[in-house]
């Protein structure tokens, strides 16, 4: 099940004059992440962007999933320098975890190792969704800010959690394949951006498979969901994004 | 003033002219001195075994340690000085613990015995230390699981006083292992079931000198790939068991070796 679950608010370095227990830290970081786990692999899917304080745009194009794990992927809200860092973290356990042992770290492990560099309390303002696939089938994990792991089978954070969150209790089947997930992830996110104003400018998705992990860019979202069949047998919500106008599909994998 | 050969034997960290670390080489002298253990890997799991120097009817067998539960799912045989086996039985188990922490797993047995043999291998290479006088046997399963529910698969490794470790069928370390390993070398056969493992072992540990034994001059453990069963210490009633049923079984109050 998922839980949003408001935790009282630390201090956020990106809302000058904002008080502490101001609002809850559900909504505090500006982004849209969600994640759902499919029969087949998991989605995981994140707007693109970067605002100060979700009032001023500071970047259109930001990616804000990587890869992290060889069929893992993480989706990270919070402050950009400590997302970048916390990623390379990540990515390099993995590594450091299949050469020592000759196999790659179950998901669970992955997951215990993230949280535990949450818990270290050198990254305070990251919110992780991590996804992935081992031997076991595909896994999402919530993180919270003191390193709370909870696996579930679809998650969303950021500060449009509750507008995806909506969509995604209508839109998540445990029968989901990774085809039936993207659309609902789009979907979900879409919905995020349409009233969100920390949260737009298109959707970065990785499809992730014992394959592998793969991630692409999408100035608009309903790319991902045209001609998809929603739980309900409509279309979802109508788009009203505008799109930067370059690089409609940009393979970044 | 002694001979210039000599003095390749005084510091762990130097190399004599022919290439050689003549402490590490006294190291594994000590580790021949020790009563042997064996380990034997049988499709059901990991047999330990080992025989026990009670010197005295007034000493209590049970604490001369020569068989370590580390884990749930893994177990340590030692050969050599007890005290320093003691010391790397206690890294092996705080390294398990940690990497359960760090992993919420049951730690594999090669990722275990290469951490101790890299703790092992620092004190042949740094200056005022000794090496440690002790060779182990590292059995358990791994691929456990958290709680013993996983795929585990049996293994079973050596590491030396150099800190090299080495992966095994079956294995001896300490007092005439040439002679159990051989022994080991023509017994041996792959998909055992547990007990036949036991029985190897106890005859592998017989081999050298025909011995017999009473219950309490050895020591046998069992870790099991079977879920949520693990390691276990055989109790003096089962050794006894399985002693006599090979003909092994000694006078109680004598000594056999």
């Amino acid at each position: 099940m998922p839980n949003p679950n408001p935790q009282p608010a630390h201090g956020s370095p990106n809302r000058g004059g904002a008080t502490l227990n101001e609002e809850p830290e559900l909504t505090k970081t500006g982004t849209t992440t969600v994640a759902l786990a499919a029969s087949d692999g998991a989605v995981v899917m994140a707007d693109r962007r970067a605002s100060a304080g979700g009032r001023f745009v500071t970047s259109k194009d930001t990616r804000k999933i990587e890869q992290v794990h060889p069929a893992g992927a993480v989706a990270l809200s919070g402050a950009v320098g400590e997302i970048q860092a916390y990623t390379r973290r990540l990515a390099a356990q993995a590594d450091q975890y299949e050469v020592r042992r000759g196999d790659p770290p179950t998901m669970h492990a992955f997951a215990t190792f993230a949280g535990n560099l949450l818990r270290s309390g050198q990254f305070r303002m990251v919110r992780p969704l991590l996804a992935g696939v081992d031997a076991d089938g595909s896994h999402v994990y919530g993180m919270d800010g003191a390193g709370g792991v909870t696996e579930v089978p679809y998650d969303a954070k950021g500060s449009g959690t509750q507008f995806a969150l909506g969509v995604l209790e209508r839109e998540y089947r445990p029968d989901l394949t990774v085809a039936d997930a993207t659309p609902a992830a789009a979907r979900a996110v879409e919905s995020a951006i349409e009233r969100d104003t920390a949260s737009g400018n298109g959707v970065t998705v990785a499809r992730i498979s014992t394959d592998g992990v793969t991630i692409d860019a999408h100035d608009d979202p309903a790319e991902l969901y045209e001609g998809a069949p929603s739980a309900e047998g409509t279309d979802g919500v109508n788009s009203s994004e505008e799109t930067d106008g370059a690089n409609p599909s940009e393979e970044v994998a | 003033m002694q001979g210039d050969q000599q003095a390749y034997d005084r510091g762990t960290s130097i190399f004599s002219p022919d290439g050689r670390l003549y402490q590490v080489e006294y190291a594994r002298e000590a580790v021949e001195r020790g009563s042997p253990s064996v380990g034997v890997r049988t499709a059901e799991g990991v047999v330990l075994a080992a025989r026990r120097r009670v010197r005295s009817s007034l000493m209590d067998p049970a604490s001369v340690e020569k068989l370590h539960q580390v884990d749930d799912h893994l177990g340590v045989a030692s050969a050599g000085n007890a005290a320093d086996a003691r010391k790397l039985v206690a890294f092996a188990r705080e390294t398990a613990q940690r990497d359960r922490l760090t992993y919420d797993e049951s730690m594999g047995v090669e990722t275990l015995t290469k951490e101790v043999a890299d703790h092992v291998q620092e004190y042949t290479q740094t200056g005022g230390a000794r090496p440690f006088g002790t060779a182990l046997l590292v059995g358990g399963v791994t691929g456990a699981g958290i709680d013993g529910s996983g795929d585990g698969r049996p293994v079973l490794y050596e590491t030396d006083p150099s800190g090299t470790p080495s992966a095994w069928d079956a294995a001896a370390v300490g007092r005439d292992s040439g002679v159990i390993r051989e022994f080991l070398e023509a017994e041996y056969t792959a998909g055992l079931d547990l007990d036949s493992g036991v029985d190897l072992a106890l005859e592998a540990l017989a081999a050298p000198d025909e011995a017999t034994f009473a219950p309490a001059d050895v020591a046998v453990a069992t870790i099991r790939v079977e879920e949520s069963a693990g390691y276990r210490d055989l109790p003096a009633e089962e050794r006894r068991a399985a002693l006599d049923s090979l003909g092994l079984l000694g006078d109680d109050g004598q000594q056999a070796s």
